[in-house]
């Protein structure tokens, strides 16, 4: 008997196999990503970041410059708040229109099931088209039409999450119980009547929880649309990074940072106590603090369009309309000849392993905060490291891009650890919280039986937290491929550098075909995560 | 009830917060000159150049003048397409992509109306903070940073020049950026963001006077040959009552009158001369052998 042996790993060799094969796969995908991190250690690269970091101190605080801080993170909440507003008013009636619980021709054969058929098919196509194009894209186009400021940003963001709350809200509806709305709606009601008596008093809660925690979203996504000059935060950074001037980068990225972390806070809050105030009363209705919540709600709102002067009016003359017909109707005729389609696919497979390579190196670090962060390794070092992945998921993947862009220089690399360092953030904070539900039995057992730390871990902990932790990486990479789209605005490589530069040069056609790209990568990204997610539940 | 009180409610409060938004801009001021420059510089560098220019103009034609900054250039052109602007400054590329894109449509096609005499011959300086570049041949290899991909003197011209020296950008640069402005550009090449750089003669010479840049470290290393370059152009439908009184105005600028001479060492003028819209047939010819016009 060899000694040893017992002591052997037994699933080393298959575990091995795996990296191997892993490895041979993602070489190619490093390579297109451009993928050197001897980039990083670079002399002269350190330098430049060294030195731009250093000018980081002192933040600016000089008084001129507060004002425009103070103005721009007022236009950035104002530009959230009337966004969703509009988000709203468009995916209320699209998601009551394309939800399966209010729909007639469900209920069984009857005159004119066909053209609802259609309807339907045709509405869940607009909200493919509406949240599969990136509000950054909408902006930059919206910037064009509009001209200049934030009645671009409103707009983008008011398409795009108008797309996504419509289909948030059908698949809402269609998971509570559907039974009230049927029986309404076979008694002989309205659709409307469906919804309001039998969907609203279920789902009101889980509607309104969505809606506050999409409006957190929009508050970092208004922040990023400033890049491309739609008003707020954003522009204001994009300009003190481009003139690499630190003291107001910091400055910015301190008011930033508070900023998020105040939306999450009080979106955190407002959902607590939506849950709370749903487990108290069960009944219909609004009640008397209810109704002062409302009005103050229509209050911000209303404070925030004055505050924004957006002049949609000039939208509503038909002469404009027909000039913003043109403008969008040119993007309609993509250019297909083969040497454009070529340099496309070229950007599509850059943004693929740019996405790839930035989520692999998240599950990576991610893993490694994850565990002090756990708790596992004391106080001290949980607490500062749930410190860290707040902070790097706080800062947007394209603000950091205009800092990776420094580091490594402009290009796919920078890309890669922008969304790199975002993500770790939100998968550190996801693989914690895995760890720390993982039943303890399995983990203690081999522990008493006498195996050491590693093993204990490799077989007592990893094979419990794997499936879930999977399933979190798939759907961050999803996001990325979308993120990895835009990167290149700010030169991080992908198809947001063609876009940019086509845009630029008014090569409709053109950008055209990459907007078409996206759009195709996104809705490639949405399948193919809904099957692998459904793949994993079943295994 | 509740509902339906709600819903009033909701629905109130929206409309509510519609109304002003729709009805801001419908009071389209008749009397208002809406100007814009394209952001080859930083915006409030911009602002502050075009203040007291803007206090003249409106004298001189008894007009309210509106400048409203912008971020992205080709947001200039598609605001004088969409008869959202009535003057811009707009360099030479941008000028005859604004006459493209206006050509035919309701807008009328975009006027050049003036340019200082110093656009009629326009140069772009070549820079670089690394001691091993000396000529073109250098740049091989390198990483490149040029002004917005919508730039005369910071991409389309300095693009032009290269090839003719047998140099193409996307093939023989390590890395081309795009840093969005000339003095940007500066800030890229001076922390060595980039190798090199190119910007526009006009723009170098003011960061050298006023010290804004180290030129022991940052120097030119190429020049290019002249070119017509900036305009003050207007939208094609303007009033020619307008038009006129605006060119006047441009034209009568005296550096003798020391009032004159504050707005003209703001715009780096010496004087203004009138321009005409063939002068930018050399650009428009220049960017389609670059391949940047279709």
């Amino acid at each position: 008997m060899n000694a040893g042996l017992p002591l052997r790993d037994p699933a080393a060799r298959g575990r091995a196999t795996a990296l191997i094969v892993a490895l041979v796969v993602l070489w190619p995908l490093l390579v297109v990503a451009e993928f050197k991190p001897a980039a990083l250690f670079d002399a002269q690269n350190l330098r430049v970041t060294g030195n731009f970091l250093a000018a980081f101190l002192p933040p600016e605080a000089g008084r001129e410059f507060l004002g425009f801080l103070a103005r721009a993170t007022l236009e950035t909440l104002a530009i959230a708040t009337a966004g969703i507003t509009l988000a709203l008013l468009l995916a209320v009636p699209l998601a009551l229109l394309t939800t399966r619980v209010l729909a007639v021709a469900e209920i069984g054969p009857g005159p004119g099931q066909g053209r609802a058929a259609i309807l339907h098919h045709g509405l869940r196509v607009l909200l493919t088209v509406l949240r599969g194009i990136p509000e950054l894209v909408w902006a930059l186009l919206f910037v064009r039409v509009f001209g200049l400021g934030p009645a671009a940003g409103v707009l983008a963001l008011g398409l795009t999450y108008g797309g996504m709350l419509a289909k948030v809200y059908a698949e809402i509806l269609e998971s509570g119980d559907t039974k009230p709305a049927r029986a309404i709606l076979e008694a002989g009601g309205g659709r409307l009547q469906a919804f309001l008596y039998g969907l609203l008093p279920g789902n009101a809660q889980e509607l309104t929880s969505y809606t506050v925690y999409r409006w957190e979203c929009a508050v970092r996504a208004s922040v990023v649309m400033g890049f491309v000059g739609a008003g707020g935060l954003g522009q204001l950074m994009d300009q003190a990074m481009k003139m690499l001037n630190g003291g107001e980068a910091s400055t910015i990225l301190l008011a930033f940072l508070a900023l998020v972390l105040a939306a999450d806070a009080f979106s955190g809050l407002l959902r607590r106590q939506l849950a709370a105030a749903g487990l108290r009363h069960r009944h219909a209705g609004v009640g008397p603090a209810g109704g002062g919540v409302i009005a103050a709600l229509a209050a911000v709102v209303l404070a925030s369009f004055l505050f924004l002067d957006l002049g949609f009016a000039a939208l509503l003359t038909r002469e404009s309309a027909q000039l913003i017909g043109e403008f969008l109707g040119a993007f309609l005729t993509p250019d297909l000849t083969p040497v454009w389609l070529g340099k496309v696919a070229y950007g599509m497979l850059e943004t693929l392993a740019i996405s790839a390579i930035g989520t692999l190196l998240a599950v990576a670090a991610g893993f490694a905060c994850a565990l002090p962060a756990s708790g596992r390794l004391g106080r001290y070092a949980g607490q500062s490291s749930r410190f860290v992945l707040n902070a790097l998921r706080s800062v947007p993947e394209l603000v950091w891009a205009t800092l990776t862009a420094l580091s490594v220089g402009l290009g796919p690399f920078a890309g890669v650890l922008a969304l790199a360092l975002h993500t770790t953030g939100v998968l550190g904070r996801l693989f914690a919280e895995t760890l720390e539900n993982a039943p303890p039995a399995p983990h203690d057992a081999l522990r008493d039986a006498g195996a050491r730390p590693l093993a204990v871990f490799l077989y007592g902990t990893l094979p419990e937290i794997a499936p879930q932790c999977a399933a979190y990486a798939l759907y961050r990479w999803e996001m990325s491929i979308r993120m990895a789209a835009i990167l290149g605005f700010v030169g991080a490589g992908g198809l947001g550098q063609l876009l940019y530069f086509e845009l630029s040069l008014f090569h409709h056609a053109q950008a055209g075909t990459v907007i078409a790209a996206m759009l195709l990568l996104s809705l490639l990204a949405d399948a193919a995560s809904a099957r692998l997610r459904r793949g994993m539940a079943a295994g | 009830m509740n509902h339906t009180l709600r819903r009033l409610a909701l629905k109130g409060a929206l409309l509510f917060a519609l109304a002003p938004a729709l009805a801001g801009n419908l009071s389209a001021q008749e009397n208002t000159l809406r100007v814009s420059a394209i952001p080859d510089e930083a915006p409030t560098e911009l602002q502050r150049k075009f203040a007291p220019l803007g206090k003249y103009l409106e004298k001189e034609t008894g007009m309210k003048v509106v400048f409203t900054p912008v971020s992205d250039y080709a947001a200039v052109v598609e605001s004088l397409a969409t008869k959202k602007l009535d003057l811009a400054w707009l360099g030479g590329f941008t000028y005859v992509q604004a006459k493209i894109r206006t050509q035919g449509t309701t807008a009328g096609t975009a006027i050049p109306i003036v340019q200082r005499e110093e656009d009629a011959k326009f140069t772009s300086k070549f820079i670089t903070a690394d001691p091993t570049i000396k000529s073109f041949a250098d740049l091989k290899g390198r990483s490149f940073a040029f002004g917005s991909p919508s730039s005369t003197s910071g991409h389309l011209m300095p693009r032009y020049f290269l090839q003719q020296a047998n140099l193409s950008p996307d093939r023989d640069f390590r890395n081309v950026a795009f840093s969005g402005a000339h003095d940007a550009t500066v800030a890229f090449v001076a922390a060595g963001k980039a190798d090199a750089g190119v910007l526009n003669a006009s723009v170098w010479d003011k960061l050298v006077e006023t010290k804004k840049v180290d030129t022991d470290k940052v120097r030119v290393f190429a020049t290019t040959p002249p070119y017509f370059d900036y305009n003050w152009t207007v939208r094609g439908d303007l009033d020619p009552v307008i038009v006129k009184k605006l060119t006047d105005a441009f034209l009568k600028l005296d550096p003798k009158n020391p009032e004159h001479a504050e707005i003209m060492a703001l715009q780096r003028a010496s004087k203004f001369i009138p321009s005409k819209k063939e002068n930018y047939d050399g650009i428009e010819q220049a960017a389609k052998a670059a391949g940047l016009l279709k």
